[in-house]
């Protein structure tokens, strides 16, 4: 290594020192190579496989592929419209009982989400506790579509809540009181002052939602079973994959595109954090 | 006319102002903490009062005996708050506009070019808030509050964060709004300053207290109690006991000499009192010429030291008794021109009168 490059290494791009970069160089290029090989070894077997283009269009993986896409998007949409304004009350109210509900809220984020599925199995399941009233108005949610988003928006949501509290959080209170004088209906006040000010947390939390109800797997196995076309949505299918003993080439193509959506996501993320800290 | 008269406990802070007020400027002036600015938000209807009742020119806005409490939006109360708050992803024209939302398309836009025209805004009605200027940014504040037309403005110290000039510019901006729109406007300061040149009238804070209300010249001129006067910073504040009380005057002795003064309040005979006189009040005399006046009080002083402020100076004058220098220093304003006029640098021997008119007693409490 020259000096020139050591030089490099060692200095920020202001230019001050920081001799402890080059000392945690070789580790980390060690951990960077760890997390990264994996990815490549499947982008390349997948850039191999002549079969590649047929395995994407196959019935199983096109299934799977718009199944994922249906729920995840649905249970997006559920928790917008029920989580945001549950963020709001925990961010601004106060009421008994709140930080159960701030605890129950943030409870399925450390949960494993087979644990999850099992509760969502006991209380809607058919033999579950609320089993024989469901049935009674002729509706079956086990191992349904419906139980996919059912399954999805529980894991996922509290990602939303979470990140859109702080959000609200973050927007100062007088901003309501001063818009009140001035005449704005509550209601009104929501939409043109706090939810504009708090909208990079309510994208940000949309999006890290999103991801996690598309990568959902453990709740719905359990709770929704895995059939495909129905349940099976792109984890499932790779699990399926696996399972019904057919070729891992299937695997690796629903892999690589779930892999590629999520850098997307994660990508798009960035970019807007870094665009709205340039903002206001 | 507005009346505010109530009760709000917060924690163990015990908020009960009292004052009514026409068509005026009236300054809350107090610490931080006593209270000023939870009464502008009471009267906002930001924050519900225990018991008691408000008043706002276009009626009654809260009473507890009659559970009235009308909510921020049916108060017609245009409310700037201390950090502005102007809304940072609205333009400056939609920030002034806010308050019109139910007005038809053009006389919004009327009404918007009108304040910003009253307020020299024009040409910014596009920008962000966040790229005016703070003195600009206040602008807007005081327009998006007067947008809707309301007969009560609220100032919570506007102006604390800006510099000493375009402070003044703005204070004078705001008493000729004041005066040319007919506004009840109360202003929220704890400078001094600040409250002198605004006000018509001053209510002085204490603890969640109104202590005095009066005209600036009352409450500036006769301190009602001795915590009104260290609230407003007068300085020559000297306890004593009232020794004698005449029609004409109340006189006081203090560890270090006895003054005439005019009574503040009921001072009988042999009560704690306090001899009060504002620094530009005191008179300067060069010693053995005779003072016509036989009631004011001449004291023998000596020069201690002198310091120039702007167009004044202000004069450390240490009290002599017999000829003795005692541990008590009255302080004097005098204006340069007559500074020079006298020699008073060249000199270490003074007389000071304090007199009948200025020097005023008042009760220790």
């Amino acid at each position: 290594m020259t000096a020139e490059t050591a030089g490099r290494l060692d200095s920020r791009s202001d230019g001050t020192r920081v001799p402890l970069l080059a000392i945690f160089a070789p580790t980390a290029a060690l951990f960077v190579a760890f997390m990264g090989l994996p990815l490549l070894a499947m982008f390349w077997r997948a850039a191999n496989n002549e079969q590649l283009a047929d395995n994407i269009t196959s019935d199983f993986v096109l299934d799977a592929m718009r199944l994922s896409a249906i729920t995840s998007t649905i249970a997006l949409l559920i928790t917008l419209v029920f989580g945001t304004p549950l963020a709001y009350l925990l961010a601004r109210g106060s009421f008994p009982g709140k930080i159960f509900v701030d605890l129950l809220v943030d409870l399925p984020i450390v949960l494993p989400p087979t644990v999850a599925g099992v509760a969502l199995l006991v209380a809607f399941g058919r033999r579950g506790v609320l089993g024989p009233e469901l049935d009674v108005i002729g509706v079956e949610l086990a191992f349904t579509t419906t139980a996919v988003v059912l399954a999805q928006t529980f894991v996922s949501a509290p990602y939303y809540i979470r990140t859109v509290k702080a959000g609200f959080e973050s927007v100062d209170v007088q901003y309501e009181g001063v818009a009140a004088t001035l005449g704005a209906s509550p209601l009104r006040i929501f939409w043109r002052i706090v939810l504009p000010l708090a909208w990079p947390s309510v994208f940000a939390g949309a999006i890290l939602c999103w991801a996690r109800a598309l990568s959902e797997l453990g709740a719905t196995l359990i709770f929704a079973g895995n059939f495909q076309g129905r349940t099976q949505t792109m984890p499932l299918a790779i699990l399926g994959v696996f399972d019904a003993g057919r070729t891992v080439d299937l695997a690796i193509a629903l892999s690589v595109i779930l892999v590629i959506a999520a850098a997307v996501l994660l990508l798009i993320l960035r970019l807007f954090a870094r665009s709205s800290n340039a903002g206001f | 006319m507005l009346s505010v008269d109530f009760e709000k406990r917060v924690g163990n802070f015990h908020l009960r102002p009292k004052f009514e007020a026409d068509d005026e400027m009236v300054v809350l002036l107090g610490p931080s903490g006593s209270g000023k600015s939870l009464t502008l938000r009471a009267i906002a209807g930001l924050l519900t009062p225990d018991r008691g009742r408000i008043e706002v020119p276009d009626g009654v806005v809260f009473d507890a005996s009659t559970r009235v409490n009308l909510p921020p939006q049916s108060r017609n109360v245009g409310y700037v708050v201390q950090n502005l708050a102007l809304f940072p992803h609205l333009s400056v024209a939609a920030n002034i506009g806010f308050a019109l939302s139910r007005w038809p398309s053009a006389q919004r836009q009327q009404r918007i070019a009108e304040l910003l025209d009253l307020l020299s805004l024009t040409g910014l009605e596009s920008r962000l808030p966040n790229a005016i200027s703070g003195g600009q940014q206040q602008r807007v504040a005081l327009g998006r509050a007067l947008a809707a037309r309301p007969r009560v403005l609220l100032l919570d110290e506007p102006f604390t964060a800006l510099d000493a000039p375009v402070r003044n510019a703005l204070r004078r901006e705001v008493a000729r709004l004041r005066r040319q729109l007919g506004l009840l406007a109360l202003f929220v300061t704890h400078d001094l300053q600040e409250a002198y040149a605004l006000a018509d009238r001053i209510a002085v804070y204490d603890q969640g207290e109104v202590l005095q209300f009066g005209s600036r010249q009352e409450v500036f001129g006769q301190p009602k109690n001795v915590r009104v006067a260290q609230l407003l910073d007068a300085r020559n504040i000297f306890e004593g006991t009232v020794i004698a009380k005449t029609e004409a005057f109340t006189e006081v002795e203090t560890p270090w000499f006895r003054a005439r003064a005019r009574a503040e309040g009921d001072l009988p005979p042999n009560s704690r009192a306090a001899l009060t006189i504002r620094p530009e009040h005191v008179i300067l005399l060069r010693p053995g010429r005779p003072h016509s006046e036989l009631l004011d009080t001449v004291l023998d002083v000596e020069l201690e030291e002198e310091l120039a402020t702007g167009n004044n100076h202000r004069l450390y004058l240490r009290v002599l008794r017999d000829g003795q220098p005692t541990d008590c220093v009255i302080e004097a304003d005098l204006s340069a021109h007559p500074f020079q006029v006298m020699g008073v640098a060249s000199e270490k021997r003074w007389q000071v009168a304090l007199t009948l008119d200025q020097a005023v007693a008042i009760p220790v409490v």
